[in-house]
């Protein structure tokens, strides 16, 4: 892993929704080029502090830290700008657009003019195997390729950091597979992820550290050995009878 | 300026907010239970209205006796209103929602015209000019009355949705279809009997307001416009929250008349609602 | 092949042309009178179908923009004897301040309750109007002051001034939504306009997208009021700030086909029809029956064609540019 600042930090985050503390004192960093897996029960408040990162909400207390800058409570829009880009756990395509379109309202951000950023939509349609469904309308797409349009479209934001929200939930195994095989390509060019997901062999295989959290706090944060074998989280989420596979 | 002109105007806030109160609950109803905004939810109070009118022009039928047969009437018509039309527009996209129900609002509105032309009408009743007198303050006994019987239907439903299964199950549907699905509740039944309910109260209201409101055909706009405050100020879907912010209306309408003259009352309301939205958009009962 | 002759090209062309030469041959004025009332729904709607259409923001209180656009310029007449050239852009930009508060108070509502917001924006309008008589006459309205030939003053002793005004009005419209479809900002609309929290999560700012497209509705519709006070010679609370009208505005958008080009213009077109042929076929019956037909046709459209009819109109043009000489290569409408 590379030295230096880290990519992101978050520090001591705090969000509760009417008596529910969906996040408490919530603090990790994550460093440049490495993925970080994110695994809790539901309702431990994965995908909160996704919402807190990219600035659907604002936090209660704490702070968001990305490459020595505050991005706390900042717009979605300026956070996607600087560089931080999610996936939706129930996907939000454009639906009565192209898989095409869909794509290229991604690359805007990073594109001159219309004409470039459908050129560069194209080269991200190619990246995910999506090219031969460009014409496609994306209400009609299968899950997995409604996933790969999510990512497809995320990534067009050309983002330093890339939030997966369950990019495998409901796939069957071989798609599990071929999600895996896309997020190493990812992760090949360097770039920095953090990735939640329930599919325990996917997210063990492909992170380099994990955070666990259980009701709003972190529960672990270490390499994926030494978190599967902690009895505190194994407690909490492996169930007591898991062994790695 | 005396204080019971004040007191007056006050009480005649109350009094009409009752009013304000079942229109705008039917509409917080409908929404919380099926999700449509019923741009017609004023003209269920006009056929109400026009329905008790006729039933006194033709059968000298009193109006708190027509309720008898004007609420399970408009009951009947907000079923069919479901049926017919609403049911198509479940779950398709605010534009198809907001014009269909504009668009049913258009054509009620100008049967209305067409059949009882734009005569602003009225009813003659022997206690229609009756007033009591609280302490200085002269209120008229048709808006008594009618206060009395919207206090009545609120009751009623209040009775019904908390203390019924049926009525806790049109609850639930509110709150969070997807669980009252796995509790076995039909959530189709549910949508007929919460527009049913929905043009039952507006109906209702209309035949409350007969006694001493003109009926014309477009006596609905206005309630509908001010029951929508009511309703983004009370928060949507709450019909304790309705209930409570019809009172507030009603009076801010009444005082905004007596100080500034007629229109004012409207842009009083309005200004509620800019407020409402500027300060706290989730309303009253909001999180 | 040589641009012009592409049927693409010179049927619609073609079709301007006729547009241009149309009130010489037209036998009578009243005729002339449709066109013009078409045109200017053709660009009221299709003002209204920026922020509606693409962004998705329904407005049914447009009236609120077109009456100030047609309060000012006649107040600025009446009282300071000003050009209502001058003060169709004075009125143009109270419109533009007018929207911006409307985008702060209302954007963050969405579908109905937005469209609820801008009817009591028109009606507090409405009333003002109504209520402020030392100013506005109240209900009695004001009439523009009879200049006969006075073009400096916005005014033309016959229609066709008129009509070539308001002609050019409608396609200002058209090529400025053509321009806008292709556009970033228009990019940014249809994409706020399918899913917002999608949109700002690709880095689109939404707030002010849907304001850059207000301000521009805002200014057409103020347009289109001072228009139609200088044509009609006369404006009262409700033909200026009527809540009729705003639902016309919106219809003409949503018959013809939202966020599309000509969706507006074949919106203008048939409502305005409808009207016409409404109001001389039941000629003599009460009023009233020809709302009926209109409320109908907006239910049934509703419920069977929702995306406007301009989709039937353009598959069945693109058919018949292709059979035209020269029409090998026409392309369907895409996405």
């Amino acid at each position: 892993m590379r030295t230096g600042p880290p990519l992101l930090e978050l520090q001591e985050l705090r969000k509760a929704f009417g008596g529910v503390h969906a996040v408490r004192d919530l603090s990790f960093t994550v460093e440049e080029g490495e993925i970080l897996g994110m695994i809790g029960p539901n309702g431990s408040g994965k995908t909160t502090t996704f919402n807190l990162i990219t600035g659907f909400f604002p936090p209660d207390a704490g702070r968001v830290v990305l490459a020595g800058e505050e991005i706390t409570g900042r717009p979605p829009y300026d956070i996607c700008r600087r560089g931080v880009c999610r996936t939706f756990q129930l996907a939000k395509p454009f639906p009565d657009l192209t898989v095409l379109r869909n794509v290229t309202m991604g690359s805007f951000v990073r594109a001159r003019d219309p004409q470039e950023a459908e050129a560069r939509a194209w080269t991200w349609l190619a990246y995910v195997g999506l090219e031969g469904k460009a014409r496609v309308l994306a209400k009609s797409l299968t899950t997995i390729d409604q996933r790969r349009l999510e990512v497809a479209r995320a990534l067009a934001t050309e983002p330093r950091l890339l939030l997966l929200d369950e990019t495998m939930a409901g796939l069957t195994p071989h798609e599990c597979q071929e999600a895996v095989a896309l997020v190493e390509k990812i992760r090949r060019e360097g770039r920095t992820m953090i990735v939640v997901e329930h599919v325990m062999r996917a997210i063990l295989a492909v992170s380099d550290r994990i955070v666990v959290l259980d009701h709003g706090l972190k529960i672990a944060d270490g390499k994926p050995e030494e978190v599967a074998a902690d009895p505190h989280v194994i407690r909490a989420y492996l169930g007591e009878g898991y062994r790695r596979a | 300026m005396q204080w019971t002109t004040i007191a007056q105007a006050v009480m005649t806030g109350i009094l009409m907010g009752s009013i304000y109160a079942l229109v705008a609950i039917g509409l917080t109803l409908i929404f919380g239970v099926v999700r449509i905004v019923n741009f017609a939810q004023g003209e269920f109070l006009m056929v109400g209205m026009y329905i008790s009118y006729w039933l006194w022009r033709l059968f000298g039928l009193d109006p708190y006796l027509s309720l008898l047969i004007t609420m399970p009437a408009m009951f009947l018509f907000g079923v069919l209103v479901y049926g017919v039309f609403f049911r198509r527009v479940i779950g398709a996209p605010d534009l198809a929602q907001i014009f269909l129900t504009v668009g049913l609002s258009i054509v009620l509105m100008n049967l209305a015209l067409f059949f009882f032309t734009a005569d602003f009408r009225s009813i003659r009743t022997p206690y229609g000019d009756l007033t009591v007198n609280l302490g200085g303050v002269i209120l008229s006994v048709p808006r008594l009355l009618a206060f009395a019987g919207a206090l009545l239907f609120g009751l009623l439903l209040y009775l019904f949705l908390w203390g019924t299964n049926t009525g806790k199950a049109l609850r639930a549907v509110a709150q969070d279809r997807e669980v009252a699905m796995l509790l076995g509740i039909n959530p189709e039944r549910m949508y007929w009997l919460a527009v049913g309910l929905g043009g039952a109260l507006a109906g209702g209201a209309g035949a409350l307001l007969l006694p001493f409101f003109y009926v014309f055909p477009t006596v609905g706009v206005t309630f509908v416009l001010i029951a929508f405050v009511v309703v983004i100020f009370g928060t949507l879907g709450n019909i304790k929250g309705a209930f409570l912010a019809a009172f507030i209306v009603g009076v801010a309408e009444s005082l905004g008349i007596l100080f500034a003259g007629g229109d004012m009352g409207l842009i009083v309301v309005f200004v509620i609602l800019v407020l409402v939205l500027a300060f706290k958009p989730s309303g009253l009962m909001g999180a | 092949m040589p641009h012009l002759l592409r049927p693409q090209v010179y049927v619609p062309a073609g079709a301007l042309a006729v547009l241009v030469i149309l009130p010489h041959l037209l036998p009578n004025v009243f005729y002339i009178h449709i066109l013009i009332m078409m045109f200017l729904f053709a660009a009221l709607g299709g003002a209204w179908n920026l922020l509606g259409g693409y962004g998705g923001q329904l407005s049914l209180g447009n009236a609120a923009f077109f009456g100030v656009g047609a309060y000012a310029s006649t107040l600025l007449v009446n009282f300071y004897n000003l050009s209502p050239w001058i003060g169709m852009l004075l009125g143009a930009m109270v419109a533009m301040l007018l929207s911006v508060l409307v985008g702060a108070i209302c954007f963050r509502l969405r579908g109905a309750y937005f469209a609820i917001a801008t009817i009591g924006l028109a009606e507090v309008l409405r009333l003002a109007a109504h209520h402020f008589r030392d100013l506005t006459y109240g209900a009695q309205g004001i009439t523009v002051p009879f200049k006969g030939s006075a073009p400096l003053y916005f005014q033309f002793a016959s229609k066709i001034p008129y009509y070539y005004i308001a002609l050019l009005f409608m396609l200002g419209v058209i090529l400025l939504t053509r321009r806008l479809e292709r556009s970033r900002l228009g990019n940014y609309l249809v994409a706020i306009g399918q899913n917002q929290e999608a949109a700002e999560a690709l880095g689109i700012n939404s707030a002010w997208a849907k304001q850059q497209a207000n301000f521009l509705m805002a200014l057409i519709t103020a347009f289109g009021g001072t228009f139609y006070a200088q044509y009609i010679y006369f404006i009262d609370p409700p033909s200026a700030f009527g809540l009729g009208l705003s639902i016309q505005i919106a219809l003409v958008a949503i018959v013809g086909g939202v966020a599309t080009v000509m969706g507006p213009v074949l919106g203008a077109v048939i409502m305005e029809s409808l009207i016409q042929f409404t109001q001389i076929a039941f000629a003599g019956t009460s009023y009233g029956l020809e709302l009926i037909v209109y409320g109908a046709l907006l239910v049934v459209m509703i419920l069977l064609r929702p995306t406007g009819l301009i989709g039937w109109v353009s598959q069945g043009y693109g058919a018949m540019l292709r059979n035209l000489p020269g029409g090998g290569l026409v392309e369907g409408v895409e996405r």
